[in-house]
C-alpha cells in the first residue's frame, strides 16, 4: 500500500489539530474517504478534504505540507512514518508509541510531549517543553529518540522520564527542570537555570554552561567508560559531538536540593 | 582409519546439553581484560566440582568491543539455566567488578536473560545509575577506581553442548603434551567453543563411579599407562601417556568444528611425533544425547590422507 499525501490548499488561518491522522488510521481508506475525515480547525469540525488536496504518495509514508498552525502532527502515532514538508505547530509527536515523524522545518511547543517510543527528527528549531509532560500528567517523555537540528526552547525535557533527546543547537532557560530520568545531549549553549529539581538522568553538554540552577555538586573530571559505550551504541550521539567522545567529562551531580542524583556531564 | 600414521579409533565422544552464555570483558589495557577474564573463568573446569565450566574464547580488538577498549570474550556453561543465572552474577561480581578498569557486556542477544547488572547494581548502594539505550539497559556502579559499567543482562542458549572430548594416545609424555598443545592452539581458532580444563588439557580423564561409595567419578584406569596388566587396558603396548581435551560449545556444530580442528592438528604431527591414536570418552551412549563419532568427524580429511598414503589404514 502506498501512503497518502496531504497538500494544504492555503496557509491555515486558525489552528488545525491533526491528532489521530496517522498512516494506520488512513490505511485501507480511499482518497475520498480520507478527504471526508473530520478534523478540528479552531473549534470547528471540518473535512480534511476542505483544507488539503489528498493524493497517493510515492512511498508508504504519510506526507503532509507544513504550517506553523498545524498542531498534533504525529500525535498518537504507533507505527509507520509521517513526513512534514515544512514547519509544524504544537504537540507534534505527542504520546507517540512507535514509528517515525520527520519535520523538515521548525516545531512548536510540546514536541514529543509524553513520547513513549519511536523516533522524531526535526530539522529546525523546537519550541518550549520538548519531551515534557502533557497537561495533567506527572511524567514527561519516557522513551524513544528526539533529534532537533536547531535550537530547543524553554524548559527542554521538563519532567523527562526516559529516552534520548539530542539538540544540535542551543537550549533555552530551565532545561532539565524536574527531570526524572533519561538522557539529554546539547551540542550548543545551555540556557540559565538548568536542572532545577532534577532527580536522576543525564544532561550531556559540549559547552560549559554559563550557570546552573543551585544545588549541583562538582564531582570533578573523570574518564567514564559509560560515555565510550554510549558513543558506540548510539552513533547519533557521537555524531552530535563531532564524531566521537573522549570519555572524559566534568561531572556535576544533583540536584542536591531535592536529594537528586542526576548528572550534568561537560564533555572534554 | 589412519591419518598420517595416527589411528582414529572407532569410538565417539558422548556429550550433554548445557545452558551457556558469552560475556565480553573489556579493560583499559589487554593485560587487565585478560586478568579479569582469567580470574572469572578460573576454577571452572568441570560442573562436577566447580558448578560451571568456563574459559576464554578469544581476544577482541578494540574495534570489536562495545566500548572500544581491548576485550576478551568468555563462554560459561552450567547444567541448567537456573545454575547459570546464579553462577554468572557471582563470578562477574567477584572477578570482573573487582578487577581494575574492567567492564562486562552481553556477548549473546536473545534467549533467556542471564543477570549481570540486574544483580550487581546493588553494590552501588543507591548511587548506581542505569541508562537504557534502545532496548538495552546498562548499569554504572560507582567504585573506588571510577565506575564499573555493565549490561543489565546477557542472552543465553539452552542448546549448548558440554563434554565433547577426545583422547590423545602417545608414545610418551612429551609427545602427548606436544600433541595436546598443538590441538589446543588449533581449537582456539574455533568460535563458539572453549576448552575449560587447565590450558585446555585434562591429564586425569575420569570414568563414572568408583569403588568408594559416594565418589561419582574416578581415574579412567583403562587409559592409565601404569595400570596396564592390572586392569582391562584400552592402551596398546607402545602407548606411554594419554591426554584428554574436553570441549564445551554454544551448539553441536561448534563442538564438532572444534574437535575436528583439534584432531586434525594432532594428526598433522603424526606418528613420527609419537602420536599413536586418537580415542574418545563415552558412557556407552546411553547418558548423553550428543554423539560425536571420531571417524565420521574426520571422514573428508581422513579419506584424502589415506589415499595419499596408499591405503595404510
Amino acid at each position: 500500500m502506498s501512503g497518502y499525501r496531504l497538500k494544504l490548499r492555503a496557509p491555515l488561518d486558525a489552528r488545525l489539530d491533526l491528532t489521530g491522522i496517522t498512516p494506520a488510521a488512513l490505511a485501507g481508506l480511499s482518497s475520498d474517504a480520507v478527504a471526508r475525515k473530520d478534523v478540528f480547525l479552531g473549534a470547528q469540525r471540518v473535512a480534511l478534504g476542505e483544507l488539503f488536496e489528498v493524493s497517493s504518495g510515492a512511498s508508504d509514508a504519510l506526507v503532509v505540507s507544513g504550517d506553523p498552525r498545524l498542531d498534533g502532527v504525529g500525535a498518537d502515532l504507533g507505527a509507520g512514518e509521517i513526513l512534514v514538508e515544512g514547519p509544524v505547530g504544537a504537540d507534534a509527536g505527542a504520546r507517540m508509541t512507535g514509528g517515525r515523524l520527520v519535520v523538515r522545518g521548525d516545531a512548536g511547543d510540546g514536541l514529543a510531549a509524553g513520547l513513549v517510543a519511536g523516533r522524531i527528527e526535526v530539522a529546525g528549531d523546537a519550541g518550549a517543553g520538548l519531551g515534557s509532560a502533557l497537561p495533567g500528567e506527572r511524567l514527561g517523555m519516557r522513551g524513544g529518540v528526539v533529534q532537533v537540528g536547531g535550537n530547543a526552547g524553554l524548559r527542554l525535557a521538563e519532567r523527562l522520564r526516559g529516552g534520548l533527546v539530542l539538540v544540535a543547537g542551543d537550549a533555552g532557560a530551565g532545561a532539565a527542570t524536574d527531570l526524572i530520568a533519561g538522557t539529554v545531549a546539547i551540542a550548543g549553549r545551555l540556557g540559565p537555570d538548568a536542572g532545577r529539581g532534577m532527580r536522576r538522568g543525564s544532561l550531556l553538554l559540549a559547552q560549559a554552561p554559563a550557570s546552573l540552577a543551585p544545588g549541583f555538586a562538582d564531582t570533578g573530571s573523570h574518564d567514564l567508560v559509560a560515555l565510550l559505550l554510549m558513543a558506540r551504541r548510539v552513533p547519533e550521539l557521537a555524531a552530535l559531538f563531532g564524531g566521537g567522545v573522549s570519555g572524559r567529562a566534568q561531572r556535576f551531580a544533583g540536584n542536591r536540593l531535592v536529594g537528586g542524583e542526576g548528572e550534568i556531564l561537560l564533555l572534554q | 582409519m589412519k591419518i598420517n600414521g595416527v589411528e582414529i579409533r572407532d569410538s565417539f565422544a558422548e556429550a550433554f546439553p548445557m545452558a551457556g552464555t558469552r560475556l565480553i570483558i573489556t579493560a583499559d589495557t589487554p593485560r587487565w581484560a585478560r586478568t579479569a577474564a582469567t580470574s572469572m573463568t578460573g576454577f571452572a573446569t568441570s560442573v562436577i566440582g566447580c558448578g560451571c565450566e568456563a574459559a576464554i574464547e578469544r581476544e577482541l580488538a578494540p574495534s570489536e568491543t562495545p566500548d572500544g577498549r581491548p576485550g576478551i570474550s568468555v563462554l560459561i556453561f552450567a547444567m541448567s539455566l537456573k545454575d547459570l543465572k546464579k553462577i554468572v552474577p557471582l563470578r562477574v561480581g567477584q572477578c570482573v567488578l573487582t578487577s581494575p578498569t574492567s567492564a562486562c557486556y552481553a556477548g549473546l542477544q536473545g534467549g533467556p536473560a542471564i543477570p549481570i547488572g540486574r544483580a550487581l547494581r546493588y553494590f552501588g548502594d543507591g548511587h548506581q545509575v542505569s541508562k537504557k539505550i534502545e532496548d538495552q539497559r546498562i548499569w554504572r556502579v560507582p567504585v573506588m577506581e571510577g565506575e564499573f559499567v555493565c549490561d543489565e543482562i546477557s542472552g543465553s542458549v539452552t542448546s549448548a553442548v558440554g563434554g565433547g572430548n577426545f583422547l590423545i594416545l602417545a608414545r610418551d609424555r612429551p609427545a602427548a603434551l606436544a600433541a595436546a598443545e598443538a590441538a589446543v592452539d588449533a581449537m582456539a581458532q574455533v568460535e563458539g567453543a572453549v576448552l575449560p580444563f587447565p590450558g585446555g588439557v585434562v591429564r586425569s580423564g575420569s570414568k563414572v563411579g568408583s569403588k568408594y561409595a559416594g565418589l561419582i567419578a574416578s581415574s579412567n584406569d583403562a587409559y592409565c599407562p601404569t595400570l596396564r596388566g592390572l586392569v582391562p587396558s584400552a592402551l596398546p603396548p607402545e602407548v606411554g601417556s594419554v591426554m584428554e581435551i574436553v570441549i564445551d560449545g554454544l551448539g553441536e556444530a561448534e563442538v564438532a568444528a572444534s574437535m575436528r580442528a583439534g584432531i586434525a592438528a594432532v594428526c598433522e604431527l603424526g606418528a613420527d611425533a609419537g602420536v599413536v591414536a586418537v580415542d574418545a570418552g563415552n558412557y556407552g551412549g546411553n547418558l548423553g544425547p550428543f554423539h560425536f563419532k571420531l571417524r565420521a568427524l574426520m571422514a573428508p580429511a581422513g579419506l584424502a590422507k589415506e589415499t595419499l598414503e596408499g591405503g595404510q589404514a
